[in-house]
């Protein structure tokens, strides 16, 4: 009795051994990837921003010094700032542009156009990003096409490379999909039966828009915004191409400082700003966008 | 609150099978337990089941029923307890080792697979050769009037064909035990009845012992050989049907199945040597054997069926009368359940005769008096 | 939403316009990559098809595409199978910090792709890894297996929890009834993965060129070509990663739609 009751455990115990086993061999992979190759990287680049650099050389250390040399040179409160407006205002337009996008796929389409519009939205996001930049280079240069065509009516415009607009340009190509989608997903998931009771109480169209429709889909239009913000705050192809140089931002920051004197923890430095900004950004919008009203 | 009538009508379809000659248990449950965490899903659970018997597990939902099914099928590990089948402990069976195939509420039915091919699939699991499948299968798709759909797909079907596919996914494999989880929740009220015949009939005719857990009052009622009650991860009461409806074990038992009236009472010894219970709303006479094991000052509730209370404008007819104010009346077919309250806040129902309640003429609002005999009360514990 | 007909259609036609905002780039792409003007602006010049021939004829242009093709090849099978596992494990598993798990997984492609490069190339050569090809495959699947996941545990969501349940309780073991119901269930949305994977590798600029060293993928010769000049050159390559990835995600997005669509019906 005494033997059967233990071999009755052990057996109890294989299968559990067994099922543990079944459920590791699919949790883990993924998440020991990242900790190895995403999380190990992110630490690394924390403790980077504490080294020295000694004749071209790096050296670990801990020391505070990158962080005090950057934090107070004003070119990076320059880049900074910068960077953070053109983010900002690319997230505005960019939410201003797709809003009638997304109000007329979830409303005034068809289920398979809605289908087939979405999917047209999401394609240019996963096409090569740089050369849809060179492309509006090539619209936007010194005797390029939209002068061109301006000259044609009558306009002389100058070369438009180089100027906010065609920042905003770059912006709106690189995020437009991405806002369309989150902003329509929220629509379309919109409870139907709020717009009509809106209508029953007598509300008029605008009201029935502004006063139910957009607080409603509200978590979706700050989500989409943060997202714009996200990626627009990044950016280094359209900065560097669409912006010529003129406008530098963070990122185009830490590429210039790794490239002057292996200044990489100075770069380090610029980098956790970055994410820092990223994160308290997500996490302010992610509080407004589900805040009670 | 119709749950009375509803069982009347059910039990008409099938009856009781309390006359079967008793068998050997075939599933025990013995002291199971389940905890998550700190929370206890199930405790002290003993259960067993008789083989060919058909047993249904009602309750409230989290009452733990479907965690007591779940646990039957593997899909749970019990906590502590032994879980037998003829005797065996199965605690360490694998779901896929159990061979007690599941209806689910969901009916789980494989979305790719053609109708045919999910009845096969629990064959093909035991290796049987193709050929000897597909007639196996269509053997059953045509036993469940499914002949003609072989080749359909799953979203190809009605509510009610699929709950047949699922039946038929089971019962190829030919089980001695049929596990049923709320499997009739999704169909409409006509096609659950029929399905509930269907039920019964088949699990006579194959002799399988079914687990049925359900919500509903009229399935159980209507199929089972034994009903089991549960709550609060116990079980009240496990017993026939005619017995549980007659005879509610706890007060709990007797407020689920609705219908009845329970007083609040607490035994009294006359001077005179008769026991009698009195509580807020009076004192009643009793007849019944349980009377004779009360003591003096013990707690008890008193349960008289819809059924069994008259109604009058006047008092001091009967042994047994409370006044009450009638608070509410639902008409079923025929029949009438007035709803009254006492003035200590006891709720009565009473179930009448349309015509009796026309003779009556009485209103919401009006006092009436509330009457039954000392033999229909029926006393319980606590 | 009841509104006027005009509101409506200028909604409409204001969705067109941003579509065709977003398509420009692309149409122009292809046409500079066929005119023979060595600078490209209207009025157009003559076709030609010179600038592909160039390029094909630019052994740094095919080297390019090779490796990319390679990392791809390689990239999305694995972060295909690192996706779905994730996905599965969270259809199928629970456990304390799984949301938080979730959320560390989604992070990668939100990180600034400069901020990750940096990171990568500064961990890769700590570990004798940077300037190889393996450094450019393990970045990317870092980068493509979080859209693998979405992309797969939407298909899971969509799929009733007791299915495989139901399997084993009909005698199929773990294995099995993962083999007999799981894999039929999904194979759409990881064929969808496994194209939308080899997309996100395929366009990968940033991080590539950032652990890359001189190991070149199509991205990074845009890029190098980008930093010299203006040139008909870019538009043929251009044209030739556009045609891919539209493929890919055009693939990617039939096989997804067909299921939603079917799903619903």
């Amino acid at each position: 009795m005494g033997q059967m009751s233990k071999d009755m455990t052990s057996s109890l115990s294989t299968r559990r051994l067994s099922r543990l086993a079944y459920g590791g061999i699919w949790s883990l992979p993924l998440p020991l990837w990242l900790a190895a190759f995403f999380l190990g990287p992110m630490i690394l680049l924390i403790w980077l921003s504490f080294w020295d650099v000694k004749n071209f050389l790096l050296t670990p250390d801990f020391q505070l010094e990158n962080w005090q040399k950057m934090l107070t040179a004003p070119y990076f409160w320059a880049a900074y700032l910068r960077t953070f407006v053109i983010a900002i205002s690319a997230a505005a337009l960019v939410s201003l542009i797709a809003l009638p996008c997304s109000l007329a796929i979830s409303f005034f389409l068809s289920v398979r156009a809605r289908m087939v519009m979405l999917g047209l939205f999401v394609v240019p996001f996963f096409t090569s990003y740089l050369v849809r930049v060179y492309s509006w280079q090539i619209y936007l240069t010194e005797n390029g096409i939209v002068m061109k065509l301006l000259a044609a009516i009558g306009i002389d415009s100058g070369s438009l490379l180089n100027t906010p607009l065609a920042l905003m340009i770059g912006l709106v190509t690189l995020t437009l999909p991405l806002v369309i989608v989150i902003q329509s997903i929220s629509m379309l998931s919109l409870d139907k039966t709020l717009i009509d009771a809106a209508y029953n109480l007598g509300c008029g169209p605008r009201r029935v828009l502004f006063a139910t429709v957009l607080p409603a889909v509200r978590p979706g239009i700050v989500l989409g915004a943060l997202f714009a913000f996200i990626f627009s705050f990044g950016d280094f192809v359209t900065a560097t191409y669409l912006g010529g140089g003129k406008f530098t931002t963070m990122s185009i920051l830490i590429a210039d400082t790794v490239k002057s004197g292996q200044q990489w923890p100075r770069a380090a430095v610029v980098a956790l700003m970055m994410i820092a900004t990223l994160l308290i950004t997500a996490l302010a919008s992610i509080a407004y966008a589900y805040r009670r009203t | 609150m119709n749950s009375l009538s509803e069982i009347k009508l059910a039990r008409s379809v099938a009856p009781s099978e309390l006359e079967r000659p008793m068998s050997h248990a075939h599933i025990s449950l013995r002291n199971i337990r389940k905890t998550y965490g700190d929370a206890v899903a199930v405790e002290n659970l003993n259960l067993d089941i008789e083989e060919g018997k058909f047993v249904a597990i009602m309750g409230p939902s989290g009452c733990g029923k479907s965690t007591m099914l779940r646990m039957l099928a593997g899909l749970e590990d019990v906590t502590g307890g032994d879980i037998q089948r003829e005797g065996q402990r199965i605690n360490e069976l694998s779901i896929w080792e159990r061979d007690m195939p599941m209806v689910w509420q969901s009916l789980a039915l494989f979305p790719f697979l053609t109708v045919r091919e999910n009845v096969e699939f629990g064959l093909r699991m035991k290796g049987v050769g193709k050929a000897k499948r597909k007639t196996r299968a269509l053997d059953w798709l045509q036993k469940l009037g499914l002949e003609g759909y072989a080749d359909r797909g799953i979203d190809q079907l009605s509510g009610g064909q699929r709950q047949r596919v699922a039946l038929a996914r089971c019962l190829v494999t030919e089980p001695s035990v049929l596990l049923l989880d709320e499997p009739l929740s999704a169909l409409d009220a006509h096609l659950s009845v029929q399905m509930q015949g269907e039920l019964k009939r088949l699990q006579r005719e194959l002799g399988i012992t079914f687990v049925y857990v359900t919500h509903s009052h009229s399935e159980a009622f209507s199929m089972a050989d034994t009903v089991v009650i549960m709550n609060q991860g116990r079980i009240e009461q496990a017993g026939g049907p005619e017995d549980i409806y007659l005879r509610p074990a706890t007060p709990f038992v007797a407020r689920f199945l609705g219908g009845s009236s329970i007083f609040d009472c607490k035994a009294r010894r006359l001077k005179t040597g008769e026991m009698v219970l009195e509580g807020p709303d009076g004192r009643f006479k009793c007849t019944g054997s349980e009377l004779a094991d009360l003591d003096e000052g013990q707690q008890v509730s008193l349960i008289v069926r819809a059924d069994q209370i008259s109604v009058t404008a006047k008092a001091g007819w009967a042994e047994n009368e409370v006044a009450a104010r009638v608070v509410g009346e639902e008409f079923i077919g025929a029949l009438v359940n007035l709803r009254l309250e006492t003035a200590a806040g006891t709720a009565i129902t009473v179930q009448l005769q349309q015509r009796d309640m026309q003779a009556l003429d009485i209103e919401v609002g009006a006092t009436v008096t509330a009457s039954w005999h000392p033999e229909d009360g029926h006393i319980i514990n606590g | 939403m009841r509104v006027s007909a005009l509101t409506r259609r200028l909604a409409v036609i204001f969705m067109g316009l941003a579509l065709v905002f977003l398509y420009a780039p692309i149409l122009t792409n292809f046409v500079f990559s066929l005119n023979s003007d060595r600078f490209p602006t209207i009025p157009l010049g003559g076709f030609t098809l010179e600038w592909y021939r160039l390029i094909l004829a630019d052994a740094l242009v095919i080297d390019a595409f090779k490796n990319t093709i390679k990392i791809a090849l390689i990239v999305a099978p694995i972060a295909t199978a690192m996706g779905f596992a994730a996905a599965y494990a969270d259809y199928r598993f629970n456990f304390i910090g799984k949301r938080l798990v979730l959320i560390f997984a989604l992070m990668p492609p939100l990180i600034p792709l400069v901020v990750i490069g940096l990171a990568m190339l500064a961990y890769l050569s700590r570990i004798g890894l940077s300037g190889t090809l393996p450094a450019i495959v393990v970045s990317h699947i870092v980068l493509t297996s979080p859209f693998a996941m979405a992309i797969i545990r939407l298909r899971f969501s969509q799929i009733d929890g007791d299915l495989e349940f139901a399997a084993q309780n009909l005698g199929a073991s773990n294995w099995r009834a993962f083999w007999e119901v799981i894999i039929p269930a999904t194979k759409t949305s990881i064929l969808a993965a496994f194209l939308l994977c080899m997309a996100v590798s395929f366009d990968e600029y940033a991080v590539t060129w950032f652990v890359g060293g001189l190991e070149e993928t199509s991205s990074v010769r845009i890029l190098s070509f980008l930093q010299s000049a203006v040139s008909p050159r870019i538009n043929a390559i251009g044209s030739i990663t556009f045609i891919t990835s539209i493929t890919l995600i055009l693939g990617a997005q039939i096989l997804v739609l067909r299921r939603l669509t079917r799903g619903n019906s």
